[in-house]
């Protein structure tokens, strides 16, 4: 029984390395997250607009079409760089994008828009980060994808990139769905 | 100059690697050992003329040299650029390098007139691993990489690295890790060796062991000791997968050493002892890849590159397939026919060896586990302290009790009388101090009472052993000093160091006390019968930084001033980095330790006080036990000199 | 708060300690801090027990009770104020992970994905000593065989 068992140490170990070649292959980058809210309803919000003080509810504006939410601020330095993509996206006539001003200054944040343009059909202002709260969000930028039925398909977090572009469309296409 | 002579001198090293491991398929092998001799010393003579060569590029911040930049700086002060040359994946893998070298000559030295074929065979696995480790760094982690046109001065530097204990940390460990590399050699080469060989490969590799574990031992616990001094919560340990990568293979090495000792008395648990000699360098080197591959987050990853990942990993998969099939096939040749007693030496050792194993086992299944999960689930989930204090401790309870009788019991069959009274009087004298522990000094905690129980119960029954090898030693004076230290053999220290560092782990992890409040500048606040005033706010000027620094006054139940704490807050000038430093007060029964937070002079600052019994002991502990170590050594090297 | 440093150049940095926060604005949140503790010590210690098993995302390896970073402080405030809702530990947490899912605790929790994990180191701690016993009696078995 005794020579039987010398034997697992060789069969264990294989089987650990099977794990760590899977993790190197994917290329997995160990501190971003899977969202909690993947497939699940979009949570709801009630909010001031950014150049008004006009309410924002949530419920009025998910349910009828994709909407894409991306979470920004002026002091995040990528969220600078995905603004061109961000507006790229917006300009796709069956895309809507709106924004959710994070933990920022409202009047930083229109300046800050008006030197860079605004892609967004609406913005929302989340000065105290509850919102990015109940949408998981943990770092700046992110973006998500939500149906028409209201569900989060997708989420990017990290800037949109040239690389990341494509793939986020694709993303954006399947939600049609 | 210098780097281009150290990066063709490294190329020149791994000609002498790829040399020593051919020499070792030599058929005739008369004058095999002459030849060796050529390789080894060749090995040696590059390697520490590489590593010199970066030292100095480092020394006189040549920023032509790629590593020089990226980690150093002109106002570095000369120690930290020396131990900055380790302190970067590139550099501390030419000190593996070199200390695999080194490592490597000790082994050579091993040659005898009979021995030449397992010698031989130990060098050419050497010479493997050494292979492995000279291509990896060659063609994925070159130290002697330039940039041109040389910049003005470095990336500057982490200042939270320039500190003595995390200088030599590094080294420390390195030799623990090289070490097993060695028992992994001589494992290989043993398994080899036909059945009933008269080659004494146990006392090779004890020699090798006793070094690794002694000073991975100490670097692991220089690195809690810098984690305790330099990040501010008062802690040591956090289940950090780089103190688990350091941790695996110790937890190995401790059960490696102990069964070589039983190998060499009792000539039994030998296969089991070729299979620890395989997995604890097997651990080591996986430590290596998870704290440099990136798969994990840690707070001490190196390089996020997978494709050094992907290099280590074949490298290991190599390793451990070749090793573990050998094992798998070999190994039988090593069964002892005899028996096992399990109430005996042998028997606690192997025992405690299972438990060693199993906290091994769990630690890697913890910081593992994740990945598995992620494998099968679109969850992820995290494995933290919690995880790892649920599980480690409750097996230790058991396996602290086993290590405590172990110097009772005789190797062999016991003398039950003998021995029972010997536990008897261990576990009367335990249960009194400990008492007398609770009365005098703390309040009753469950946990407490556990750990102060372990540490005792080690304590005593050292003691006991002792006492009872005096009597039995005719009839000395026990009282006598020089009566009772000629019996303090490595053991004996090493168990009296682990008692001592059980003794701190409880005193601070149970009753550490906490203090969070704000104070403004006058303000008192109070801890454990200590009265603190917060005297003053000043600027301080230090040579690379410019501080904030808060005077707080500590006053005793007597109103007597006992000291002044001067946390800081740093400003590094270059980097902009900023800094926290801690200021402690110790003494043999608590640390005060107190940090100064944010804050201005009209709300006050945010001051974290912690009061934490007992810590120092950590650390005396560890010094008795890496005292014992090298007492171990010191005597087994003795012996390989005898017969060599 | 936490930014992804878009890296179009190739560090390789030693990282001991990021404080993540520190990178973009300058930092005026800290570990726990005495303003944000409860007025009732019973709920304040609920509140560190829970904080020390919730992980600081934007940080490696820490406890949102030791981050200085201001997610870390968001966390710390909204558990304190859910305990003076009256809310369990339990729903607390349940609160956390359908935001962040299981990651965000330090404690893996005992599902079925994870009570292998759990009872792994007991369940080889019973294999050893079944396997101790089996020896023991072997070799019972052989001492008397032979005498």
């Amino acid at each position: 029984m005794q020579k039987k068992l010398f034997i697992f140490p060789l069969i264990i170990f294989l089987c650990i390395l099977l794990v760590f070649s899977y993790f190197l292959i994917i290329k997995r980058d160990p501190s971003e997250l899977p969202s909690a809210l993947i497939n699940k309803k979009a949570p709801m919000f009630k909010t001031t607009s950014l150049f008004d003080d006009e309410t924002i509810l949530a419920e009025e504006i998910f349910g009828h079409e994709t909407i894409i939410v991306n979470f920004f601020s002026t002091w995040c330095i990528p969220c600078r760089a995905e603004h061109s993509f961000i507006e790229k996206l917006s300009k796709d006539k069956n895309i809507k994008v709106i924004g959710v001003n994070y933990k920022d200054d409202s009047q930083k944040t229109i300046a800050w828009l008006k030197e860079l343009g605004n892609p967004y059909t609406v913005i929302a202002v989340d000065m105290n980060g509850s919102i990015g709260l109940d949408w998981g969000v943990y770092g700046l930028p992110e973006t998500f994808i939500v149906n028409k039925n209201s569900v989060i398909t997708y989420k990017q977090v990290g800037p949109i990139t040239k690389k990341i572009y494509s793939k986020f469309y694709q993303k954006v296409q399947e939600s049609y769905k | 100059m210098a780097p281009s002579l150290g990066y063709f001198i490294l190329w020149l090293s791994l000609i002498f690697a790829v040399l020593q491991f051919i020499i070792s398929l030599k058929k005739d092998t008369s004058n095999i050992s002459k030849f060796h001799k050529i390789a080894v010393i060749g090995l040696l003579l590059s390697t520490l003329f590489s590593f010199f060569s970066l030292m100095y590029s480092h020394i006189v911040s040549d920023f032509s040299v790629l590593n020089v930049f990226q980690n150093s700086h002109t106002t570095k002060p000369l120690l930290y650029r020396i131990s900055g040359v380790w302190g970067n994946h590139e550099g501390s893998m030419l000190l593996w390098i070199l200390v695999l070298s080194v490592v490597n000559y000790w082994i050579y030295k091993l040659y005898n007139e009979t021995n030449s074929i397992f010698v031989s065979k130990t060098l050419q696995i050497q010479a493997f691993i050494i292979i492995g480790f000279l291509l990896f760094i060659l063609t994925t982690s070159n130290p002697f990489e330039r940039i041109l046109p040389p910049p003005a001065n470095g990336l500057g530097f982490n200042p939270i690295l320039q500190d003595p204990a995390l200088a030599i940390h590094p080294p420390l460990l390195y030799f623990g890790y090289v070490g097993f590399s060695a028992a992994f050699s001589l494992s290989i080469a043993t398994m080899h060796l036909g059945k009933n060989s008269e080659i004494p490969w146990y006392k090779y590799m004890k020699t090798f062991v006793v070094a690794a574990w002694t000073f991975l031992t100490a670097g692991t616990a220089l690195g809690s000791l810098w984690a305790y001094y330099e990040l501010g919560w008062g802690g040591w340990w956090f289940w950090d997968p780089v103190e688990n990568a350091a941790l695996m293979p110790w937890l190995i090495g401790t059960a490696l050493l102990h069964s070589l000792i039983t190998v060499e008395r009792k000539k039994t648990l030998q296969t089991w002892v070729l299979l620890l000699a395989i997995l604890a360098f097997l651990l080591s080197v996986i430590g290596t890849f998870l704290v440099r591959s990136g798969i994990l987050t840690s707070v001490h990853a190196f390089a996020l590159d997978p494709a050094r990942g992907v290099y280590i990993l074949s490298f290991v998969a190599l390793l451990g397939v070749y090793s573990l099939t050998l094992f798998a096939f070999k190994s039988k040749n090593f069964l002892h026919k005899g028996y096992f007693i399990f109430l005996s030496r042998e028997g606690s050792i192997f025992v405690n060896n299972l438990f060693m194993v199993i906290v091994c086992a769990s630690v890697f299944f913890g910081t593992t586990y994740p990945l598995f999960v992620e494998i099968f689930s679109q969850n992820r989930i995290s494995v933290g302290e919690p995880y790892f204090n649920s599980t480690v401790i409750p097996i230790m309870i058991p396996a602290i009790l086993v290590m405590g009788i172990g110097p009772v019991l005789s190797w062999g069959k016991q003398n039950n009388k003998n021995t029972a009274q010997q536990i008897l009087i261990s576990l009367f004298l335990t249960i009194l101090i400990t008492i007398i522990f609770f009365l005098c000094y703390r309040g009753f905690s469950f946990y407490g009472l556990i750990g102060i129980f372990l540490s005792l119960w080690i304590i005593c029954n050292v003691f006991v052993t002792i006492f009872f090898a005096i009597k039995k030693d005719s009839n000395k004076n026990i009282l006598s000093p020089i009566g009772f230290f000629k019996h303090f053999n490595s053991m004996i220290i090493s168990h009296i160091g682990v008692g001592l560092l059980i003794l701190g782990i409880t005193g601070s992890s149970v009753w550490q006390e906490e203090n969070i409040t704000r104070m403004k500048v006058n303000d008192e606040t109070t801890i454990n019968n200590y009265n603190i005033v917060f005297k003053e706010i000043k600027k301080v000027i230090g040579p690379n930084y410019y501080a904030l620094e808060g005077n707080f006054w500590v006053y005793n139940k007597k109103n007597i001033v006992i000291t002044v704490l001067k946390p800081q807050n740093r400003i590094y000038t270059i980097t902009k980095n900023t800094t926290s430093e801690v200021s402690i007060h110790t003494n043999l029964l608590r640390d005060l330790y107190i940090v100064l937070g944010d804050g201005d002079i009209n709300e006050g600052w945010v001051v974290r006080i912690y009061n934490n019994p007992l810590v120092i002991w950590i650390w005396i502990g560890v010094l008795i036990i890496f005292s014992g170590g090298l007492l171990a050594l010191k005597n087994n090297l003795k012996f390989l000199r005898q017969n060599n | 708060m936490n930014l992804y440093i878009t890296t179009s150049f190739k560090l390789f940095i030693v990282v001991v300690f990021i404080n993540l926060s520190g990178l973009a604005i300058i930092n005026f949140a800290h570990a726990v801090e005495p303003e944000e503790f409860l007025n009732d010590p019973k709920q304040e210690l609920r509140a560190r027990n829970i904080s020390k098993n919730v992980r600081c995302l934007v940080c490696q390896n820490e406890s949102i009770d030791e981050s200085s970073a201001p997610l870390a402080q968001d966390l710390r405030i909204i558990i304190r104020t859910k305990i003076k809702e009256g809310w369990t530990n339990k729903e607390i947490y349940k609160f956390l992970t359908d935001r962040y899912c299981d990651f965000v605790l330090l404690k893996p929790p005992f599902k079925t994905n994870t009570f292998i994990l759990w009872i792994f180191p007991f369940v080889l701690l019973l294999i050893s000593l079944f396997l101790i016993y089996l020896h023991n009696k072997n070799s019972n078995k052989r001492l008397n065989g032979s005498s």
